[in-house]
């Protein structure tokens, strides 16, 4: 079970800032995107926008192996516009 | 202010109140050096001949936080005279003409400080989960820095 965050677009998209989301323990950054789809299908239209910060190390949605452990945070990390 | 106190500090603060160029210069005053430069990046009233109402932050903060330190480790390390460095960084609406950032960094020699507020500024728009929604008269558009590299800027 992992902590999923939701930010800027993803937020509005997804309707939600935070939720708990069960995913298999080694899973591929890509599959993840997948299981988070499912849960919200508006989010698929950002997909070539975003990475992943999984315990805030950025990732990119591909074939790149998380090995998960419980209550990781998984942050859905659109375009960034700071500064 | 006991001297043998001015160990190299970073000073680094997400908030909503209302940023202050003098708390922040102060922040990076020190006794040894000759230069404090600084960066203040202030919100615009129109992109793309839009008139814009204001600016909204919002950033993945323990994050951002963690971000902005291995940007000040990378700076000292680029440039080891750097003593303080201070990032401020606003979050929530900020009006027209306020400060959304603001760094401020000190060192013995203009030259070093100069160039590690650019490096600063330039590597918090590439890596730092902080995010900017322009808020028009009848729209709103959440912005990309050209920095940002999964950002599609050719669509």
């Amino acid at each position: 079970q992992v902590s999923v965050l939701y930010f800027a677009r993803s937020a509005e998209l997804a309707g939600l800032r935070s939720e708990t989301l069960s995913v298999p323990r080694q899973i591929t950054s890509l599959q993840l995107w997948e299981e988070i789809v499912k849960a919200h299908p508006r989010l698929a239209v950002i997909r070539d926008q975003v990475v992943f910060a999984v315990r805030q190390e950025y990732v990119l949605l591909g074939d790149q192996l998380l090995i998960l452990q419980p209550g990781d945070e998984v942050a859905i990390i659109p375009p960034i516009s700071g500064g | 202010m006991d001297e043998s106190e001015d160990v190299p500090k970073d000073f680094i603060k997400l908030k909503s109140a209302k940023l202050s160029v003098d708390e922040v210069s102060e922040l990076v005053v020190s006794p040894n050096c000759g230069a404090v430069s600084l960066f203040i990046g202030t919100t615009r009233n129109n992109f793309e001949g839009k008139k814009v109402i204001h600016l909204e932050y919002e950033a993945y903060t323990s994050m951002a936080e963690t971000e902005i330190k291995k940007i000040c480790r990378d700076v000292r390390q680029k440039w080891p005279s750097v003593k303080h460095i201070a990032v401020h960084h606003r979050l929530g609406v900020v009006p027209i003409t306020e400060a959304s950032v603001i760094i401020a960094v000190s060192s013995p020699h203009r030259a070093e400080s100069l160039e590690a507020v650019m490096y600063c500024i330039n590597t918090l728009k590439a890596s730092v989960p902080i995010w900017k929604k322009e808020i028009y008269e009848d729209e709103y558009s959440w912005k990309e820095n050209k920095e940002c590299f999964w950002a599609n800027s050719e669509k």
